[in-house]
């Protein structure tokens, strides 16, 4: 088996068994679709459930992939790192596992967000579409785990990641087009928005959901998948935590 | 030529002024060290180096200067093929608690490339009396019990050389036992043996040679009774009420002053026991206990390194330089 999967199997079986991570995990997200869904007085639109999934979909990739950059600092902190550094895998597997397997935590999550906004009426999605959104899901949530490894990397302390996280998480969230469209938005907060990764994975999907294929967002996400991905390699080899 | 340069079967682990120097403290410094298939230890104080040396043979650190050779393999050169000669077992005591013992050593086989790791996993299982709890999560097992699974994970693969760092602390004394048992064993079918320890007893009993580190400058290496014989055949402690004057016997040596006692060394210590008594007295001194034994490592340390203290501020950057960052 691939190191890389080995890795990943690892950390996905440790999260399973933890039980309370993962039910937060779940819980978390499912809470938010149901009070910012149903419960928001909102007047631009009449099915906000619809129009709000998507953001929830991205913020709860966010903060699965922003929560998952704490497992290499623990994995330093606990003694597990230098053992899987004088292995002969080469040592790349170690931070590609995790970037997989933050990843796929965020899909699992995003899978769950998707059934229950289903349950709460919102329009269905038919499988080309979901398969797309996937597709972005998938780029998108590479995109913050690797994000998110290379700042835990350059952070390198838990509690200080801790503070990083939840300082950067918010902003991004709220200057997103989670929430609302461009046009409901006031100036300032629209420039920012434009340039939010988090917008183009919401704007993606919101077209996906109307029937489109958003082939600026996925090639946009894909390219910034890849610059910061290359980024932490490099961090990585550098540093080596 | 590169591959094979000081490479002999007898010379498992050779060093070369392998040196690692953190900013202005040298932790490292000049060791050249050559190891067969033997127990090999290293013993010195906190902050001595020996981790570092460690991690510098097993890839995990780059040395500032010099070099060195696992299996024929340079260290900087080919650490891949270091990596897949040896295995590490720190010090932290890592295992997944939330893994089984199985599936903990599996991980490992499957990492470390093995061919059929569930059959090869049980083996190892077997070897370190585990095999019997395997299938209850490692949050379960005792200090013991999580050393030896460390072990079973380093032994997967049969590597030709096993690396410990400080492998018995923390543990109670069967623990201990059993770990240093399973060590022997390992030796004897071949394997070399690099051990870090501070434990000065179980160096003299298991170790087949010691090297003795302080300030990451090696002060001694030989076997344990050849360097016990570089003090004498017999030590002597004195408890005496009032001030120590010197005496000047032959065959007698004053070694130090610890606590309230007076040691001295002495090739025939049977002979030397009145004479000593006699000599205190006559410099005023009143003895109240005298007692003889054979010298131990203990003894060796204190006389090579001294009982001087570690005091030099504890500095954070350079002990996650030491034990995390790598290069």
């Amino acid at each position: 088996m691939n190191p890389v999967l080995v890795y990943c199997r690892r950390d996905l079986i440790r999260w399973f068994r933890g039980k309370w991570g993962f039910i937060s995990a779940m819980v978390m997200p499912a809470a938010w679709l149901i009070f910012v869904g149903l419960a928001l007085p909102i007047r631009f639109t009449d099915h906000y459930i619809d129009f709000v999934t998507p953001g929830i979909l991205a913020m709860t990739t966010l903060s699965a992939s922003m929560t998952g950059g704490g497992l290499l600092i623990m994995d330093r902190m606990l003694g597990f790192f230098n053992k899987f550094l004088a292995l002969p895998p080469p040592r790349e597997s170690i931070l590609f596992g995790k970037i997989l397997v933050i990843t796929i935590r965020g899909l699992i999550q995003t899978t769950v967000i998707f059934l229950i906004a289903f349950l709460l009426g919102a329009r269905l999605y038919s499988p080309s579409q979901l398969l797309v959104t996937y597709l972005i899901l998938f780029i998108f949530g590479g995109l913050l785990s690797s994000a998110a490894t290379t700042l835990a990397i350059f952070v390198g302390e838990h509690d200080q990641y801790s503070a990083v996280n939840s300082m950067v998480t918010m902003p991004i969230f709220f200057t997103s087009t989670a929430m609302m469209p461009y046009d409901q938005m006031p100036e300032w907060l629209r420039a920012i928005a434009h340039i939010n990764p988090l917008s183009y994975a919401i704007d993606g999907i919101r077209l996906v959901a109307d029937g489109s294929i958003p082939f600026v967002q996925i090639g946009v996400l894909f390219a910034l998948f890849i610059a910061v991905l290359t980024i932490s390699v490099h961090v990585f080899r550098k540093t080596g935590l | 030529m590169k591959k094979k340069n000081g490479y002999y079967p007898d010379n498992i682990i050779v060093t070369r002024n392998l040196t690692k120097k953190f900013g202005t403290l040298c932790a490292v410094n000049q060791m050249n060290l050559s190891v067969g298939n033997e127990i090999f230890g290293i013993l010195g104080p906190n902050g001595s180096g020996k981790t570092t040396t460690v991690l510098m043979l097993t890839t995990l650190l780059e040395p500032t200067e010099g070099t060195a050779y696992i299996c024929g393999y340079n260290i900087q050169e080919e650490p891949r093929k270091v990596r897949e000669s040896i295995s590490y077992v720190p010090q932290d005591m890592a295992v997944d608690v939330r893994l089984t013992g199985r599936e903990n050593v599996e991980m490992f086989a499957e990492l470390y490339g093995v061919k059929n790791p569930a059959e090869r996993s049980e083996e190892v299982l077997q070897v370190l009396e585990l095999s019997d709890r395997a299938d209850e999560f490692a949050k379960v097992y005792s200090g013991g019990m999580r050393r030896r699974l460390e072990l079973a994970q380093a032994l997967v693969h049969n590597p030709r050389v096993l690396f410990l760092d400080e492998p018995t602390v923390g543990l109670d004394v069967a623990a201990r036992k059993k770990i240093w048992e399973h060590i022997k064993k390992l030796r004897s079918a071949g394997m070399t043996i690099f051990v870090t320890t501070h434990y000065m007893d179980e160096a003299d009993k298991h170790c087949d040679r010691v090297a003795i580190i302080d300030h990451g400058t090696i002060r001694a290496i030989d076997t344990p009774e050849n360097l016990k014989r570089i003090i004498s055949k017999d030590v002597i402690s004195v408890s005496i009420k009032g001030s120590y004057m010197g005496i000047d016997l032959p065959g007698v040596r004053f070694a130090l002053e610890e606590d309230d006692e007076l040691i001295f060394y002495a090739d025939s210590g049977d002979l030397a026991l009145p004479l000593i008594k006699d000599a205190l007295t006559a410099g005023g001194a009143i003895v109240t206990a005298m007692s003889l034994r054979k010298p131990s490592l203990d003894d060796v340390f204190l006389h090579l390194v001294g009982t001087e203290e570690d005091n030099r501020p504890f500095n954070l950057s350079t002990f996650r330089n030491v034990t995390g960052r790598r290069g």
